[in-house]
């Protein structure tokens, strides 16, 4: 299984009885890298960074994640996503910083089921149990750099760049048939 | 029920019986039995041939360690497996197994002639018996060897399982589910702790299982076992039998294969054969226990003579008698209860054996009251029998000399050498290990991961002393975890304690230079190798053991370590840790390759990326060709043509008209910041300061040694904003590149790089039409000389997508790259194929594109250079800014070597007899001078299809630059061509053509 990634249409791409994976609907996506005092971002999204890696925060259907010392991932409503491009360039100029769109770079897998957070062991080298509930973090899966968003026990999402989706979705779907052959 | 099978012992269940074949014969076993017990059950001893002299084996261990019982096993197509352990093979109904290294038949086997020859094959006989005549080593001694070499046969057939990998955290691992295993799980498992118990058995158990007479607080050990298995399970304890850990990495990785179906009979649809653990544990507590020791003396390899533990464990876990009329031999206390236990079992000990003066009383007294002869001060020094043995020749020893000899009938010979505390993994860590006299072997120390050792693998012995050792341990590290564990206490009735004296090979009245006395069963390594390597020059036991190959077949000298060290050190006269023991490493077990594969075969072997536009080209015939962990189309043959014809039409095409090209593939990277200008400058050699914005600028990225190392266009999109390309297959490192100079050079620099590969999807048209065919989609600027010159980029729209549209060249025609968010690619490249069947617009791949590119002399950075050019050799000093104050690789530049005159230089060359160049082949200044020749370069590029109409090539050539116009020659097998140094430019050199 190595379908190209136009192939994939949002809804269920694997289910079996330990984990069910479907892609998510489009989403908007922004890189932003910023440093020194993060008031006038807070400001300007209405909401505070996050201020620890892995913590999430959210305004208005708008999810904020911190990956690194300088870093945040932002998911938004497309239609959110000049909105809050019009907003930081407002303020470039007194606060320096970099806003990317990276809404095309992305596809996000949706992982629920009993056994999402084992299946993630398939492939995660960090200790899944790490990422509470409502965290997120940058890692690997099977090699491949990934976002993981942790919903709720037993529900994840995985942010994939687009040419390596193919490759995180087949091993996916082996540990899905894996997983639910072995609690048989 | 068999012959050998006594009813009422061993944890087999014989009222399930299983059919399973050997060498295509039928056998009957039970369920739990393994190949081994299953066929000593039958009376069948001889189960392979040795390696070396293809002397007839049996099984001489119960286990993992075993080196002589390796057999093939068989489960339909694809699924074969060689030198498979048949100690811990389980059967199943189906199972086929075969014997290995025989020729024609297990029983008569030509290969044994080598053992009658076997003074020819002594230690080192590779380095001496195959170095004369010289001529013979081709054709007699290298495929004597390849023939001899190895046991089994390799699989010929793809293998059809599957393969799968896990990673686990925990807060403690104990590896090994003995009594000490159980006993730390036991105490470690509280307050929340997850344990993980691993043992490579079926079961769980340990020594436990072979010892069914002990009683553990009050209770029969079988019952104590299962229940404090279940309370472990209760108590959360993660429980993997058939697991082993097989190598202990840094900072508490420990890796550990699962076997999941080898002894089902039925394989379950979407199960992996074996998974691949990766557990980092925070603690981990090694209670592996001690494996026994053979005593080496002559004919100790003879099927029949087996360790004495084992025949116990053959009756206890099995219920199998490994023979009705053993003799036991032995230095250590624990054969005696072994000839004890088979006594009671039914069998007829001939005589107990034992090396020692005296043992102690309560010994003699058991073995009085059943009526077992026994023999003090004797030594072993025969056996006979052919396939089978059947009699123990023993001799009185006294005061160091060897009485006359005496022969003992017998079906099994038991030997006890004593136990070695098993330190594979513990070595691994790097732990240091101390000698212990008194016992004669090795010892744990100190290890540098956060790791516990206890139990018999630390010296200790009987179940109780481990029981309470394991305690302690997983105790000690609940306590380093922040936990309160409670005391537990153990007492242990019908505990077997004992001790033994550690022995060399031993004594003997025959000439110990023609016994056979094994030390290494599987590699046929003899006493007498030992001592000879000693005497030729050996005084390391590294040196000795590679010259005699003892300890490195695939049990790893799990039996043969220690009696080696005792004979070599005996042999140098020096103490046995000045003598050193030899390293252990991973794997504990031989290991599948599957299971170090994992899901990693087939399609899944390695990441292969695609374009948005790649299933365009898929429906479109394109052939593909992999580019880094890309897959490209190469080129779009039509019906009949082959790829020069294709290549030669897409070239011509779009120097004609107008050529399409997915270059989604080339990085892309976001420069973003106030000081990404000053960035640019310090990062590329060329001046960025006064490119304006919708600009762009050819870039090359040197390393800090002052070569090329990528390239590409960069366009500048804003004051503080620039578009970076990179090649296809630097993409990665230029970004870690950048990022490491951002971070650690100049962290001062207001600058953030994001990765933008991704987000676009990037289609190319070139040609003389593709100003005209892009125009009419374009909103926002107008496609002209003026408004939109060759080197500009702009924001707007394309086909009514957003785009970032930059017009730059790569083919020499006139060329735009358009970027439109990645999903919307194949969008964009169909819209654009619509709008160009006007012009017949061509699909062009990679080839084309090299082609083309060639032509203008544009460089493909790892490909005309290599790690070794620099941008004057390329003729591209142009593109280093020479005011600049400074910028990766401008130190590099200045060193003399690199400034040098007669440095190897990319020129161009056409051939005199118009012949297409090999890439690579060397190149000559003079064809007539003597071989070796001096190569002064190589070519780098080299096509034959193409718009000039004959082959045109590239090369790196000492000096070249400045010998245009001169001859250099290209010696090949069959000929030498001759070629002119040419300008790098073959195609219109006043780029005429890139104007609209």
């Amino acid at each position: 299984m190595n379908a190209p990634v136009s192939s994939f249409t949002s809804g269920a791409l694997v289910e079996t009885s330990a984990a069910r994976i479907s892609k998510a609907p489009a989403i908007g996506r922004l890189s932003l890298r910023a440093r020194g005092d993060l008031a006038p971002f807070d400001a300007a999204l209405g909401v505070g960074l996050p201020l620890s890696i892995g913590q999430r925060a959210s305004v208005d259907g708008t999810e904020i994640l911190r990956l690194g010392p300088d870093e945040w991932t932002l998911t938004t409503p497309v239609p959110r996503t000049a909105q809050i491009e019009a907003a930081f360039a407002e303020i470039y100029e007194a606060h320096p910083h970099s806003l990317v769109d990276i809404s095309g770079r992305e596809v996000t897998f949706e992982i629920e089921g009993a056994q999402a957070a084992e299946l993630l062991t398939l492939g995660c080298p960090r200790d899944i149990e790490t990422i509470l509930p409502g965290q997120g973090r940058r890692t690997v899966f099977d090699g491949v750099t990934v976002v993981l968003w942790r919903d709720a026990e037993d529900r994840f999402r995985m942010d994939v760049w687009q040419s390596f989706a193919p490759h995180v979705l087949a091993l996916l779907d082996t540990g899905c048939r894996e997983l639910a052959a072995q609690s048989h | 029920m068999s012959q050998y099978r006594v009813s009422g012992r061993g944890r087999v269940d014989t009222s399930r019986p299983v059919t399973f074949t050997f060498d295509g014969k039928r056998f009957t076993g039970a369920q739990g039995d393994t190949v081994a017990s299953a066929l000593l059950a039958n009376g069948v001893h001889l189960m392979g041939r040795s390696f070396k002299y293809h002397r007839p084996r049996g099984a001489v261990a119960a286990g993992s360690e075993e080196p002589n019982a390796l057999i093939g096993t068989r489960r339909g197509p694809g699924r074969f497996e060689p030198n498979t352990r048949a100690t811990v093979q389980e059967i199943w109904n189906g199972l086929e197994t075969n014997s290995q290294n025989k020729y024609p038949s297990l029983k008569f086997d030509v290969g044994a002639v080598n053992d009658a020859a076997y003074m020819l094959f002594s230690a080192g006989f590779y380095y001496k018996t195959f170095m004369w005549p010289k001529n013979f080593w081709h054709k007699v001694y290298e495929p004597f060897i390849r023939a001899a070499a190895g046991l089994g046969v390799s699989p010929t057939e793809e293998d059809p399982d599957h393969y799968a990998s896990r990673y686990l955290h925990c807060d403690v691992l104990i590896v090994g589910a003995g009594p000490t295993g159980i006993a730390a799980a036991r105490a470690a498992a509280v307050d929340g702790l997850k344990v993980v118990l691993v043992d490579e058995n079926a079961e769980a158990g340990g020594t436990l299982l072979s010892e069914p007479q002990a009683q553990i607080d009050g209770r029969p050990a079988w019952d104590w076992l299962a229940a404090e298995l279940e309370a472990l399970k209760a108590a959360g304890v993660k429980i993997m039998t058939r697991t082993t850990a097989i190598g202990y990495y840094h900072q508490n990785m420990i890796g550990m294969v699962e076997k999941l179906t080898d002894h089902l009979p039925e394989l379950p649809e979407d199960t992996p054969r074996e998974r691949m653990w990766r557990v980092r544990a925070k603690q981990v507590v090694l209670a592996q226990g001690a494996l026994e020791k053979p005593l080496v003396f002559h004919g100790n390899d003879r099927p029949g003579v087996m360790l004495a533990g084992s025949a116990q464990t053959y009756l206890n876990r099995y219920g199998v008698l490994v023979g009705k009329r053993p003799v036991i031999v032995t230095s250590h206390d624990s054969a005696w209860f072994a000839a004890f236990d088979l006594q009671d079992a039914g069998a007829q000990v001939q005589a107990i054996v034992d090396l020692r003066e005296g043992v102690h009383e309560a010994l003699l007294s058991e073995a009085r009251a059943r009526g077992i002869t026994v023999k003090l001060s004797h030594t072993a020094t025969a056996t006979s029998g052919r396939l089978r043995v059947s009699s123990l020749r023993v001799n009185p020893v006294s005061g160091g000399s060897v009485g006359a000899g005496e022969e003992i009938r017998c079906d099994a010979v038991l030997m006890s050498g004593g136990w070695t505390p098993s330190l594979h993994l513990f070595s691994h860590t790097k732990g240091s290990l101390a000698w212990d006299d008194d016992r004669t072997t090795f010892l744990p120390k100190d290890t540098p991961e956060d790791c516990l050792i206890a139990g018999a693998s630390r010296g200790l012995w009987g179940v109780e002393a481990v029981l309470k050792d394991g305690a302690e341990k997983g105790r000690e590290v609940a306590e380093l975890l922040g936990k309160t564990p409670a005391q537990v206490a153990y007492s242990v009735a019908g505990d077997r304690t004992g001790t033994g004296i550690s022995m060399k090979e031993l004594p003997t009245d025959r000439s110990p230079g023609k016994a056979k006395a094994f030390v290494d069963y599987q590699n046929d390594v003899t006493a007498k190798d030992l001592r000879l390597a000693v005497r030729e020059g050996m005084r390391s036991i590294e040196h000795v053991k590679r010259y005699t190959t003892n300890g490195m077949a695939t049990d790893q000298g799990k039996m043969s370590n220690i009696n080696g060290l005792n004979i070599a050190a005996d042999a140098l006269g020096k103490k046995q840790p000045q003598v050193g023991l030899t390293t252990f490493r991973p794997p504990y077990t031989p290991t599948s390759f599957g299971a170090f594969a994992g899901y990693h075969r087939g399609d899944h072997f390695e990441v292969t990326r695609k374009t948005q536009i790649d299933a365009w080209a898929e429906e479109n015939g394109a052939v593909f060709e992999p580019v880094s962990q890309w897959r490209r189309a190469w080129y779009f043959p039509k019906a009949g043509e082959d790829m020069d014809a294709a290549v030669a039409r897409e070239c011509a095409a779009t120097r004609k008209s107008v050529g399409i090209f997915d270059a989604s593939t080339l990085g892309k990277i976001e420069v973003v910041g106030p000081d990404a200008v000053e960035f640019m400058n310090r990062m590329y050699t060329n001046p960025w300061t006064k490119l304006g914005v919708g600009k762009c600028r050819y870039g090359l990225l040197l390393g800090d040694d002052g070569y090329i190392r990528d390239d590409g266009v960069i366009g500048r999109l804003g004051q503080d904003k620039f578009h970076v390309t990179t090649t296809t297959g630097g993409a990665a490192r230029v970004m870690n590149m950048m990022e490491d100079y951002l971070q650690t050079e100049w962290p001062d620099l207001n600058v953030w790089l994001t990765s933008t590969t991704e987000q676009w999807s990037t289609v190319a048209l070139n040609g003389p039409n593709a100003a005209k065919l892009l125009a009419p989609l374009v909103e926002g600027v107008e496609l002209t000389e003026e408004t939109f010159p060759h080197m500009s980029c702009v924001e707007c729209t394309v086909a009514g997508m957003p785009a970032r549209l930059f017009r730059v060249s790569f083919t020499g025609e006139i060329g735009f790259e358009v970027n439109v968010p990645a999903p919307m690619g194949r969008q964009l490249w169909e819209t654009l194929w619509e709008a160009g069947q006007q012009y017949g617009i061509t699909a062009y791949g990679t080839e084309t594109m090299h082609v083309l590119r060639a032509e203008k002399g544009y460089i493909i950075v790892g490909q005309d250079t290599d790690g070794t050019v620099t941008p004057y050799d390329a003729g591209m000093g142009w593109a280093v800014g020479k005011k600049k104050p400074d910028f990766v690789g401008m130190r590099g530049l200045a060193r003399p070597d690199l400034r040098a005159k007669n440095r190897k230089q990319l020129v161009g060359l056409l051939t005199e007899d118009q012949s297409k160049l090999e890439e690579g082949a060397q190149i000559v200044f003079d064809p007539k001078q003597p071989v070796p020749m001096t190569m002064v370069g190589h070519v780098t590029s080299s096509y034959d299809t193409g718009t000039t109409g004959r082959p045109i090539a590239l090369a790196l050539v000492e000096g070249g630059h400045e010998k245009l116009g001169e001859t250099v020659y290209i010696p090949m097998p069959d000929r030498t061509i001759a070629a002119k140094i040419t300008s790098t430019i073959f195609v219109d050199p006043e780029n005429a053509r890139l104007k609209i």
